[in-house]
């Protein structure tokens, strides 16, 4: 595509979302979609990350917090569960962290680089809040 | 008319298929793709969207990436109202004439623009889309400044904040005009539904999506975007930052039915000061000096007037 | 459905009636407009259609003329037949959103009906809004009268909606003289003019839910380059054939010839005139005395003015010693146009040929048959010199001291 010339494309700049029709997609999952070459869904901003949210399921109440207010459709919840981080998607932004409300959190962020056994191996403890 | 989406609680919520896609250019942490999420999965019918040229704009749809699931158009900066309009238009003549495709299909249209591209350059089309009656909801995604731009005034740019067109200074403290009233505007229109929300309060976005996409004729909503780079504070705090610009009334939750009836939706348990808003982010920072403390007065004046009359309106049920 | 009208096989129409008589007969689907003399009555016929069941598509009243092309816009690329009206300042608002449509190649039919622009202020015709749009990846057809108005309608539509096409096209003509001058016009019944534009064909149209498309996108220096070669490339060599096609097609059903370049007298003329507009039939009308008198003269008129038709000119100028470009709009700081145009097209040409320019009719200032005949005796005394005579450019018809450069 990138290297496509002049002739290459259609008329307009006109992109499509997906390959073929598709109905329903407002209750189509991600997985089950035919996404085309151009839809973002393809690309990632993996590499616009310093750090990356870690995931620990175990203290999870799947609130759903982290999904809502994710501005990169990079909480995957499925049936009403979080399920995990889309690490093509997540910008790092830390928000899913900072609303988690679960004590200790359920999502922290680590260095990119962190392996993520390592870094759930290391959850910090329940915190005493002093009020 | 479609059947509306049960969103009953967050849990049931976050069953929705989005039809925005990440990998956009947006910053992260940026509220404008936190609005859009919630507002597309508000509803699961067919959506005909339209952006205005503004951060929304140029960083769904750079070639060769879309990040829409659904038809969409960018024509200008002052016209994405006027685009959906009329693409409602076409929709309504082939309705009439029997040849939509699917015709047991009802799509919304619903136009995306920034707040330079509603309260500034695109004013007069969204006015003539109001005045007109498109079925049609406008969605203004408020940071109350040029943020693709890097950070001009527009009308929407409250007292106080320093841009880069009316930047604070030895002698200035930045913008000196206060914030236009949108909402007002618009209910004068005689518009069936205008509202303020926030991403922070989910429920009550939802609540008010779901009436403006219910109702005949246009819808504007005036959508609180709290924007990390040109308010200047970390991008975790998207949240947070709305959270206190929502509690201190700052940006109060109501809406206008009809152009006349307001209620107001939300009403913080702790009012919490103006100055804890404004303090949080970079953009007021120099009103913390002591000579410029009479625009910290000036600024809870307003608001505490603000909810003043927004309560008496409440009551007097216009 | 909308209700068919009766017309008597001629209809004496000005151009404005003309126009909006064709939109009719092709069932727009939706028309945003918004009035300025001289177009306004277009769009006030179309009104009126509607409000008589004529019409069944949707007429949007718009608050501006921007707003009418971004309505426009909007609609088209929803996907249905678009059509509207603008003039001068009206034209001057659209401009960013012609550039749109036709970067989105979107068939939008935009009937202008050429007025000045101010400063300062003035509602007659001249081609300053035609002029303006030429950059702008339209096709421009030129109407000389009202008969011209109403068949260009029909080859607009049918050429612009080619998905081998899909560009948008205005059909000029000039205001008042040929907006307001009511003539003789033949007509076609509803049903005649409506197959021969045919069938809206929707194209990446946002309304088929079923495929969701992105229209408007942003390009930076890696693409935009190449979307633009792109329309560039399709307006040079893919419009001219359709043109042709619609022209031949039309000619076998009404008997009405259009062609590409209009050439009258000048099989061996040694000078022509190359104009435009209603100025097209004064300068047949003179060069029809001269011939009278013996005198080789003849007259070119531009029928396509974008795409520009560069292949058809060398044809329609070979042999012709003396050309005059006349140019109905300010060049404001160079040559007119139709100069520029016309010396970029026979420049390389083996023949030489003397080619000046004259600047006339701003304003709606008339253009004289005396004036031709001057035009013509300068003409002729540079074919027989086989260079310019005269300055290369002259004002003509404007008071105070003679007026004209290098
Ligand atoms: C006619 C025109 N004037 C100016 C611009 C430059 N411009 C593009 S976006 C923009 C500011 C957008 O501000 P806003 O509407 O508030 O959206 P935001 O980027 O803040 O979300 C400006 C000034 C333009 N694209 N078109
Ligand atoms: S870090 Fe930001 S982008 Fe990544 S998952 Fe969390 S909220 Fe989403
Ligand atoms: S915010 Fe925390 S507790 Fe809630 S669903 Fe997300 S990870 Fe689980
Ligand atoms: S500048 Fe502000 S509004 Fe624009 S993308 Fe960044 S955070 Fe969002
Ligand atoms: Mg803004």
């Amino acid at each position: 595509m990138i290297d496509n010339g002049w002739d290459e494309f259609e008329i307009g700049a006109m992109l499509r979302s997906f390959d073929g029709a598709v109905k329903d997609i407002a209750t189509t999952l991600q997985e089950d979609r035919p996404y085309s070459k151009n839809n973002s869904f393809t690309a990632s901003v993996a590499d616009w990350r310093i750090e990356k949210p870690v995931f620990n399921k175990d203290y999870c109440i799947d609130c759903q917090f982290c999904w809502i207010y994710c501005p990169d459709i990079s909480i995957i919840s499925r049936d009403k569960k979080m399920v995990g981080i889309d690490y093509d998607h997540c910008k790092g932004c830390a928000i899913c962290v900072e609303v988690c409300p679960t004590n200790p959190k359920s999502l922290l962020m680590f260095e990119e680089k962190m392996d993520e056994d390592e870094a759930l191996a290391g959850w910090p403890e329940k915190e005493n809040k002093e009020k | 008319m479609s059947e509306m989406k049960k969103i009953k609680n967050l849990k049931e919520f976050s069953t929705s298929a989005d039809r925005f896609e990440g990998a956009n250019l947006l910053c992260p942490g940026c509220a404008h793709s936190i609005i859009v999420r919630e507002i597309l999965n508000a509803t699961n019918d067919d959506l005909i969207l339209s952006a205005s040229t503004g951060c929304l704009e140029v960083c769904t749809a750079v070639y060769p990436y879309t990040s829409w699931d659904a038809s969409w158009i960018h024509i200008g900066f002052e016209n994405g109202s006027t685009a959906v309009a009329g693409a409602e238009a076409m929709y309504k003549a082939l309705k009439r004439k029997g040849r939509l495709k699917q015709p047991d299909r009802e799509p919304k249209f619903v136009s995306f623009a920034g707040d330079g591209a509603s309260y500034d350059i695109g004013f007069q089309w969204i006015s003539g889309c109001f005045e007109r009656g498109h079925n049609i909801m406008h969605v203004v995604l408020d940071n109350e400044v040029y943020a693709n731009t890097g950070g001009q005034r527009s009308s929407s740019t409250p007292i106080g904040s320093s841009t880069t067109t009316a930047p604070a200074g030895r002698v200035s403290y930045g913008e000196k005009q206060n914030k236009k009233d949108m909402l007002a505007i618009m209910a004068a229109h005689g518009a069936p539904y205008v509202a303020q929300v926030a991403p922070n309060k989910w429920k009550d976005m939802i609540k008010k999506i779901q009436h403006g996409f219910a109702v005949e004729g246009p819808v504007f909503i005036n959508a609180m975007s709290a924007c990390t780079t040109e308010w200047k504070f970390l991008p975790e705090d998207t949240i947070a930052i709305s959270d206190l610009a929502t509690d201190s009334l700052v940006f109060p939750l109501y809406e206008i039915i009809d152009g006349t009836k307001l209620n107001i939706t939300y009403r913080p348990k702790n009012v919490i000061p103006v100055k804890d808003y404004l303090g949080a982010q970079g953009r007021f920072k120099h009103l913390f000096k002591p000579e410029n403390k009479h625009v910290l007065d000036e600024w809870q004046k307003r608001v505490d007037e603000k909810w003043e009359y927004l309560q008496r309106r409440e009551e007097a049920g216009v | 459905m909308a209700e068919k009208m009766e017309l008597r096989d001629i209809e004496v129409w000005d151009g404005n009636m003309a126009a909006s008589q064709a939109m009719r007969q092709v069932q727009i689907d939706v028309v945003a407009a918004y009035p300025i003399t001289p177009s306004t009555p277009i769009v006030e016929n179309y009104g009126s259609f509607l409000a008589n069941g004529y019409v069944d598509g949707e007429f949007v009243m718009v608050e501006s003329e921007h707003a009418a092309m971004s309505g426009c816009i909007g609609a088209s690329a929803a996907g249905g037949r678009v059509a509207t009206a603008t003039s001068s300042q009206g034209f001057a608002l659209m401009v960013e959103t012609l550039y749109q449509a036709s970067g989105m190649r979107l068939p939008v039919i935009l009937n202008v009906v050429n007025r000045a622009l101010a400063a300062p202020l003035n509602v007659n015709g001249d081609h300053s809004d035609m002029y303006l749009g030429r950059d702008s990846g339209w096709i421009q057809f030129d109407a000389y009268n009202p008969q011209n108005a109403y068949d260009l309608n029909f080859i607009a539509f049918r050429v612009a909606e080619d998905h081998e096409v899909r560009l948008p096209a205005m059909v000029h003509q000039d205001g008042f003289l040929t907006s307001h001058t009511a003539q003789g016009v033949h007509t076609l019944d509803d049903d005649t003019a409506y197959s021969f534009v045919g069938d809206f064909k929707p194209m990446n149209d946002m309304l088929d839910l079923d495929h969701p498309v992105t229209h408007g996108v942003q390009t930076e220096e890696d693409w935009h380059f190449e979307h633009k070669a792109r329309q560039h490339h399709d307006l040079m060599t893919k419009v001219f054939p359709r043109i042709q096609a619609a022209f031949d097609a039309f000619e076998k059903l009404t008997g009405r010839k259009y062609n590409i370049v209009e050439t009258y007298n000048t099989d061996d003329a040694d000078a022509v005139v190359v104009c435009m507009g209603t100025a097209v039939e004064t300068a047949v009308e003179v060069s029809n005395e001269l011939r009278e008198e013996g005198k080789k003269v003849g007259v070119i008129g531009i029928r396509v003015i974008r795409p520009w038709p560069y292949d058809q000119l060398l044809d329609a100028l070979k042999g012709i010693k003396a050309i005059g470009a006349l140019d109905r709009s300010s060049p404001n700081g160079t040559f007119g146009m139709l100069y520029n145009e016309l010396a970029g097209t026979v420049v390389n040409g083996d023949e030489k040929k003397v080619l000046t320019n004259y600047v006339y009719g701003l304003g709606g200032r008339d253009l004289l048959k005396s004036q031709l005949r001057e035009i013509y005796a300068e003409l002729l005394a540079n074919a027989e010199a086989g260079k310019p005579t005269t300055p290369l450019q002259q004002l003509i018809g404007v008071r105070g001291p003679k007026i004209s450069f290098h």
